[in-house]
């Protein structure tokens, strides 16, 4: 158990490399050739590859959202907020008890509930509610679970916030009950029903809920980086990234910044869950979880603390991920196996992502 | 004044809302059967007698009415003001929710379908078994008298004064037990720490004997995690790596010792002692085989990564592409117990193994601790590039200390593995990783009592309070992030880390994230 001399480490950094160009190597083969017979053996037909494209950009566009709770957060306070797959699974909540309630009101002129008379109202409601619910969680989720540990060493606000993602799912299993609910939609947001697509002779299906799914995220997220990028409000955040102290010499109000920076990740987080409910149709006190750490490594993948770079990297994890298992002839099973080596990988080949800056140490 | 009233208001809504939250958990039958049980009073949600939930609700509004007062006490009109403004706040919450809720319920609306705890009998429970109005003004009384009570009483009695004498009083006992003869021989006697050692050891060895089959089964479940967190302790809190799958070594640990034991997915059947070893020696080799690409990474990406590879590995095990080989869903069954000499290892004689095996991993950690090996840990936790210049081989103590405690994993998972003669994918979920690192959180980072301190406060008190089996997680979550707050160093202390993370408050000069956002 003696310390190995100087000379012999430097070496050994020298072997890592040349073992991570091997490593990644062979990986790049084995892909390419199980590409190449899965693809040639013909299993499946275009229609099923845009199929998955589909679905993978649509999952995507769900997952862009929540990476980019993911990628502010970071961006101002080097720190992974754990806790905010469950700010999307209380927003996902907080829509299906609006649309629940919306069934229960008879409306006498159309003889039908309120939900299906006034379907465009009650959607816009629904994604209300569900995002000020959200926003509201995670104001207060940094009041109490992350404020107080400012400036404590990095781990300690990881663990609670550890801790805070558990006693919200747990907190949900308790009131609501552990049982899987089914989202109850409008009327013409049926999830069996959307346009179909003839590709190579047969019909792709494109769902009504699918497309609402895309648009509207791609609309949140383009206004996103507009307030981030155009507004004076955006400016004070990006100062705050950049450097608290100078920031508040400036005559910024840090800690507002801050809370504002939360609640705004956590409407987009609420939003992300009521079109989960909306298009996927099945929630759970779990359910925030799992596209929680997915969205996560696409926020890596695409560069954490960039904005654009979270909107790449969920798109594209997406597709991967949907596409993936068929590519590479695997079980559909190990889909989310896929998303973590990918995971693994881009932190261990590139930390700083696809778009993403290289984070100095010192600004760590 | 206005400022009373004010605070008042706000302190109010706080406990209000909280007690709601606590009504939606359905905590407030299920604490106020526990009290009802403490006096006698056979009251419960099942009797229908309210005289529990009075007294808790009694209890909460007298402590959120002595809490108002705590700014002045020297005059009786503010503390009257702030009582009377936090207790109507509170009183109209939740008789509030209470009306709404009972409100609901006779609209036969059917609200268990939404939110679970809120049955129609636990609603009757919560109106004492009354009609809608009389039991909201009876929820209304309760919480603006008590408030007030509360509040007066704080002022007359002083109650934080009284919290200080006997705080004080504390200190003088101990400082009398600490001079007393006794103490002091112990202290100047150097055969005392034997004799220390000698008497836990005894009753280590005693308890054992006494303990139903039951308790027995749970004892031994402690001892696992505690042999876990021992492991964890090494690369959490000695090394300073955050591992968050530390699971996929346990369950590396249980599936060699089940694969190579077991009859079913491959027909090898070796014997339970060198499995024993060959586990050990496999989570080893996985936890160098998975240090190697990840542990240059900085400690919050670690975090993630090794999450990653636990669920990784849970997925994997699960998955029916590889079922053939590693039982599927359905897991492992008839692994064999340990036998020596022909006796086989169950029940008390198996619990007395995982104490062995906990003996011999403390040893094993203590000597590790105080060898170079761990004041190189040690060193690379306060500072890695510090250490660095130090000469310290950073990445070869990493490895180390992951090695390590992947070993010690193992050796839980195949006596885990072994114990139940099953070992599947159910067993390997993050909920297993999460509580190893709360226990640790709990008891105290790097320190060896510290972990079993933790074993038993977090393994150990559920099985005794088995009415709040419902609410163990939540609790948990909740005690990670209120140790986060109050007291990071945990129970019980390794004392270097206790000096260190209360360093800051001696300083002079406060840190720099304190000046930060005041100004601005």
């Amino acid at each position: 158990m003696s310390d190995p001399k100087p000379k012999k480490t430097t070496s050994r950094i020298n072997a890592f490399k040349v073992t991570q160009v091997i490593i990644s190597i062979l990986f790049l083969a084995f892909f390419a050739w199980r590409l190449y017979t899965v693809i040639d053996s013909g299993i499946y037909g275009p229609d099923t590859w845009v199929r998955f494209a589909l679905s993978g950009l649509i999952i995507g566009s769900v997952y862009a959202l929540i990476a980019i709770g993911y990628t502010l957060v970071y961006g101002i306070l080097f720190m992974i907020n754990f806790a905010h797959g469950e700010i999307m699974m209380i927003g996902a909540f907080s829509g299906y008890f609006v649309f629940e309630a919306l069934k229960s009101i008879p409306v006498a002129a159309t003889g039908m509930s309120f939900l299906d008379s006034y379907q465009i109202i009650s959607v816009v409601l629904a994604f209300i509610v569900g995002m000020f619910m959200a926003a509201l969680s995670g104001y207060f989720l940094e009041k109490i679970a992350y404020r107080p540990l400012r400036g404590a060493p990095r781990l300690i606000p990881l663990i609670s916030a550890i801790g805070a993602s558990i006693f919200l799912q747990n907190a949900a299993q308790v009131m609501f009950g552990p049982k899987r609910r089914t989202y109850y939609n409008p009327m013409s947001l049926a999830r069996s029903q959307g346009w179909r697509i003839p590709i190579g002779g047969e019909e792709v299906m494109l769902t009504y809920t699918g497309a609402l799914t895309f648009i509207l995220s791609l609309l949140l997220l383009i206004g996103l980086y507009t307030l981030v990028m155009r507004t004076r409000y955006g400016r004070s955040m990006r100062a705050v990234a950049e450097n608290k102290q100078t920031a508040a010499l400036m005559g910024i109000n840090v800690d507002r910044i801050i809370s504002n920076t939360f609640i705004i990740s956590g409407a987009l987080g609420g939003a992300a869950g009521v079109m989960w409910g909306i298009h996927n149709g099945i929630i759970y006190h779990f359910v925030g979880f799992i596209p929680g750490l997915k969205a996560f490594t696409a926020a890596v993948l695409g560069g954490i603390g960039s904005i654009p770079g979270a909107m790449v990297g969920g798109l594209l994890l997406g597709i991967v991920e949907s596409v993936g298992p068929a590519a590479l002839g695997l079980d559909f099973q190990l889909k989310d196996v896929i998303a973590f080596s990918i995971l693994v990988l881009i932190l261990i080949f590139r930390p700083s992502g696809i778009v993403g800056e290289v984070l100095s140490e010192e600004k760590v | 004044m206005k400022d009373l009233i004010k605070q008042g208001l706000r302190l109010g809504s706080i406990f209000g809302v909280v007690i709601i939250f606590l009504i939606l958990f359905g905590l407030t039958s299920t604490l106020s059967d526990i009290l009802g049980e403490f006096v006698n009073l056979e009251s419960s949600t099942r009797t229908g007698n309210p005289g529990g939930l009075i007294i808790f609700f009694a209890i909460l509004s007298l402590w959120a009415g002595s809490k108002a007062t705590a700014s002045d006490r020297s005059n009786w009109k503010p503390a009257l003001v702030s009582g009377v403004s936090v207790s109507l706040i509170i009183a109209l919450l939740i008789s509030g929710f209470i009306l709404l809720v009972g409100f609901l319920d006779s609209l036969d609306v059917a609200m268990r379908d939404y939110l679970a705890q809120l049955d129609h009998l636990s609603i009757q429970f919560l109106l004492y078994g009354r009609d809608l109005t009389t039991g909201v003004l009876l929820t209304f009384g309760i919480f603006f008298f008590f408030g007030i009570l509360g509040a007066l009483l704080a002022y007359w009695y002083e109650a934080k004064q009284a919290g200080e004498v006997i705080q004080k009083q504390v200190l003088v006992l101990k400082e009398k037990v600490l001079d007393s003869k006794l103490a002091k021989q112990y202290k100047e006697n150097p055969r005392s720490k034997w004799i220390g050692y000698g008497l836990l050891g005894l009753v280590v060895f005693i308890t054992p004997q006494f303990l139903g089959k039951y308790w027995n089964y749970a004892m031994g479940t402690v001892g696992i995690y505690v042999l876990m967190g021992l492991g964890l302790n090494i690369v959490v809190g000695l090394a300073g790596l955050l591992d968050l799958g530390y699971v996929a070594f346990f369950a590396i640990g249980a599936y060699t010792a089940g694969l190579l034991t077991a009859p079913a997915p491959l027909p090898l059947q070796i014997g339970f002692w060198p499995v024993l070893f060959f586990s050990i020696v496999m989570a080893a080799f996985a936890g160098i085989l998975l240090g190697i690409p990840v542990l240059r990474m900085r400690g919050d990406y670690l975090a993630i990564v090794t999450l990653g590879f636990g669920e990784i590995i849970r997925v994997l095990i699960r998955s029916d592409m590889l079922s053939p080989y590693l039982g599927g869903p359905q897991g492992i069954r008839d692994i064999a117990g340990p036998s020596l000499f022909g006796v086989s290892f169950s029940g008390k004689a198996y619990l007395y193994l995982i104490i062995l095996a906990i003996l011999l991993i403390i040893l094993f950690t203590n000597y590790l601790q105080n060898s170079k090996v761990g004041r190189a840990w040690m060193a690379m936790r306060e500072d890695e590039t510090v250490a660095q210049a130090m000469g310290i081989n950073t990445l070869y103590y990493k490895l180390m200390a992951f090695a390590t405690g992947a070993a010690f994993a193992g050796l839980g998972g195949a006596l885990f593995a072994a114990r139940n003669q099953y070992t599947g994918p159910a067993d390997h979920t993050l909920m297993v990783s999460i509580n190893v690192l709360s226990l640790l959180i709990v008891g105290g980072m790097g320190s060896i009592p510290g972990v079993i301190v933790g074993a038993f406060v977090l393994k150990g008190l559920p099985e005794i309070l088995r009415e709040l089996d419902l609410y163990r997680l939540l609790v948990f979550g909740g005690l990670l992030v209120l140790m986060m707050i109050i007291r990071p160093e945990g129970i019980w202390p390794a004392p270097r880390r206790r000096m260190e993370l209360h360093e800051g408050e001696l300083d002079v000069l406060p840190p720099e994230e304190n000046l930060v956002g005041k100004e601005g």
